[in-house]
């Protein structure tokens, strides 16, 4: 009896010993992250050496931001740049930007985030205010528009990088079998896919973003835009989603689906399952960004190369053409911790630079934020079609002037997507969307 | 500590202890042992599990702002909770998820329980099915859930395809609330079912094979059988994985984060994807962790009924 209970006693003992090992091995562990005070150096913007991290989700193709920095570390020998893989998903990449710089952490010292960012990073004191440091010079060579969007309560936190824009892709091919122009109304739009899907010339009609997230909203503004209507008013204290106008938009985007120019499943469709559709020759015309144009111009990825043409967004018939095109892309920001701020200056004033932009508009195909870079790579025969078409479209920003503006937004394109999918019908959706509105735009939920 | 001593004063003065005093010194002794070798363990379990639920409290019951040095508490208030509760968002999603909850677990465990019988009879090939079983739910649920999301497409989706083809039209499956509701169901179903059904083969492996062989005795027929002793012997194990299943349906957030983010509309926003969206996305902390202690708490409220009507057989298993 007394030794077997003796045997299971310096067994438990064991067992704890093992167990407090492996617990202070944790502890350890734990107690070994450096806790970093931030700094507070006055940059002058032109240092010229040093280390830093950029976080930064793929650019439409992977290579373009080791190719970016490889030629700022040529321009600057002595600073370093950490390149950080972020989440291509918007929110995701928001969520893992706010827990690192509200945990106090010095890295990233500078992140590319999303053009809709500025208002709620600068409100929550999430970013730097650029303009403090770079003079007025700086942001006036950027095209209209683009630092105004970047601007919260007069201040600018996000220097603008590249932009992004809604464009018409349509089959080129399938136009000219069926001797149709390129439509400059949505009326026209809806009418011409309706022709070729009858005409079984294409399996489906017009694709675009129509799942419930953040792209159904850039794909709202475009037709509430054109047909004349507004999200809020100019203080973000009161939405207009239940207007006249917002019915028109919605009530069209609609008929889009019952109509059957549009196929169901677009209530569904991000911008990827819209591409691949309209890549794989199954439609006529597709709403997209920028990117979708080199994509569908690369055959192992498309089977509509060489037959696909770029044109503005159409309007409401009626109003003046082009429409209007949501603006998109992505700018460069600070972390208010990091300490090299003079660094993260001076790349950010590169990434801005003639060189920069264009490697990203005339090597990739994005749209360049500088407006000389942007006009002058357009000028030119080779220029691809959507940079092109850029220097005539219109363009409408979301309203993301408000630091609620992603709880805006979710009020908007869930209750239009419930009114797409026909779960509810347009008119109570958009009253919905609009209370829903108000109230987030009051910092409710 | 002073009377941990005093003990030790005191056992040390008596004379020679008689064997059961002994036992229960030796027992005291070794439980202060223990409790001494295993504080830095409970402090690590209070830092990751009991603080992040305290501090959630917390910032639950204050005016939160997030800035760019951490949180700031500004005061004491209720306000979260009564935004929440005044949501119609926030109502959605708690009926959408009880929903949720009380037909995945119940599916899954009728449908285990089913699997599990015909597992433990299985006279070859047991092992096999047992690790082919194991693979749904091995399987990551985000790659899982994209796998279904390449499934349910609705332009070129497989389930379209065989619906398509045998005459049911071309249904938009995660396009309508409804109809993403199920499917949503049918990925949960799908990957959780196993578990219920390993659960269960290794209750009924544990069963006494007396009482069987008495029914047997008795003339009970393999109907009787089941419903008069397998069932009832069973009932802990069941409870057991009920259990389990309450506690991660309810708060299912990667199955609908991944296929169908919410949507269509609201449809599938459960109690944790509101949480995630209104804390992460809106950055509205005070009222993100409110849905998230609410959610806890009603959860909480709902196992603590459960154990009180199956108590006995939990215990047991």
């Amino acid at each position: 009896m007394e030794p077997k209970k003796r045997v299971r006693t310096s067994n438990r003992v064991r067992l704890l010993a093992v167990v407090v090992a492996s617990s202070s091995i944790v502890l350890a562990a734990c107690g070994s992250s450096s806790t970093a005070k931030s700094s507070s150096t006055s940059p002058s913007g032109s240092a010229t050496s040093g280390t830093i991290t950029w976080w930064a989700s793929p650019i439409a193709q992977v290579g373009i931001r080791q190719t970016l920095i490889n030629a700022f570390e040529k321009a600057y020998p002595k600073i370093h740049v950490n390149l950080v893989s972020a989440p291509t998903n918007t929110g995701t990449n928001r969520s893992q930007v706010v827990a690192q710089i509200s945990g106090g952490s010095t890295t990233p010292d500078v992140f590319m985030g999303d053009v809709i960012w500025p208002a709620q990073f600068g409100a929550h004191g999430l970013a730097v205010p650029l303009s403090n440091y770079l003079p007025s010079s700086y942001w006036a060579k950027f095209a209209p528009g683009l630092v105004a969007g970047a601007e919260y309560k007069g201040k600018v936190y996000g220097s603008p990088l590249f932009e992004d824009q809604g464009f018409l892709y349509y089959r080129k091919d399938l136009l000219a079998k069926a001797h149709l122009p390129v439509p400059k109304t949505w009326e026209q739009l809806k009418q011409e896919s309706l022709t070729l899907v009858h005409d079984h010339l294409v399996k489906y009609g017009f694709v675009w973003q129509g799942n419930s997230y953040e792209g159904l909203t850039c794909d709202f503004m475009e037709y509430l835009t054109s047909a004349g209507g507004k999200v809020t008013n100019a203080a973000y204290t009161k939405a207009y989603l239940d207007s006249p106008q917002a019915i028109q938009a919605v009530s069209f985007m609609r008929s889009l689906i019952t109509s059957g120019a549009s196929p169901a499943a677009v209530t569904t469709m991000e911008e990827p399952q819209a591409m691949a559709t309209f890549d794989a020759g199954d439609a006529a015309f597709l709403r997209n960004w920028d990117y979708a144009w080199a994509n569908s111009q690369t055959p192992s990825d498309s089977k509509v190369v060489g037959k696909v043409g770029v044109a503005p967004l159409p309007t409401f018939s009626g109003h003046s053409y082009p429409g209007y095109s949501t603006i998109g892309g992505w700018n460069l920001y600070i972390n208010p911790h990091s300490k090299h701020i003079a660094t993260d200056l001076t790349f950010i004033k590169w990434m801005s630079s003639v060189q920069a932009q264009t490697i990203l508009g005339k090597k990739y195909s994005e749209i360049p934020t500088v407006e000389s870079v942007r006009k002058a790579i357009a000028a030119q025969a080779s220029a691809p079609p959507p940079e092109k078409v850029a220097a005539v479209t219109r363009l409408i920003a979301r309203p993301a002037g408000t630091p609620n503006y992603p709880a805006l937004s979710t009020a908007i394109y869930t209750n239009i997507n419930a009114a797409l999918n026909g779960s509810t019908s347009v008119k109570s959706a958009l009253a919905s969307a609009e209370s829903q509105a108000n109230t987030a735009l009051s910092g409710g939920l | 500590m002073t009377r941990s001593m005093l003990e030790n004063a005191t056992a040390n003065e008596t004379p020679p202890p008689t064997p059961d005093q002994q036992v229960t010194g030796h027992r005291r002794r070794t439980t202060r042992i223990g409790w001494v070798f295993s504080s830095p363990a409970l402090v690590i379990v209070a830092l990751v599990t009991i603080f992040p639920i305290a501090f959630s409290v917390v910032l639950s019951l204050a005016n939160v702002t997030v800035t760019g040095n951490g949180f700031q508490l500004a005061g004491f208030t209720f306000s979260n909770y009564s935004e929440i509760f005044h949501a119609s968002v926030w109502r959605y999603a708690l009926v959408f998820t009880v929903f949720y909850t009380v037909v995945t677990v119940a599916v899954e465990v009728i449908l285990g329980t089913l699997i599990g019988l015909v597992l433990e009879r299985l006279t070859k090939g047991r092992g096999l099915m047992m690790a082919l079983l194991l693979v749904p739910w091995s399987m990551i649920t985000v790659i899982s859930a994209e796998l279904w999301q390449y499934i349910f497409d609705g332009t070129y989706g497989v389930m379209q395809a065989i619906f398509s083809a045998i005459g049911l039209g071309q249904p938009q499956f995660l396009g309508t609330p409804t109809s993403a509701i199920i499917s949503m169901m049918v990925a949960d179903i799908w990957k959780t079912t196993p578990f219920v059904a390993i659960i269960v083969v290794a209750g009924l492996v544990m069963l006494p094979q007396e009482v069987f062989e008495a029914a047997a005795v008795d003339g009970a027929g393999s109907w009787t059988t089941f419903w008069r002793v397998t069932l009832p012997l069973l009932r802990p194990t069941i409870a057991l994985a009920i259990l389990f299943r309450i506690l991660q349906a309810f708060g299912i957030f990667d199955l609908p984060f991944v296929l169908t983010g919410g949507g269509p509309g609201t449809a599938t926003t459960s109690l944790a994807v509101l949480s995630y969206r209104t804390m992460f996305q809106n950055l509205n902390y005070g009222a993100g962790n409110a849905i998230a202690v609410s959610a806890s708490v009603l959860v909480l409220i709902g196992c603590l009924l459960f154990l009180k009507v199956f108590r006995a057989q939990v215990s047991d298993a």
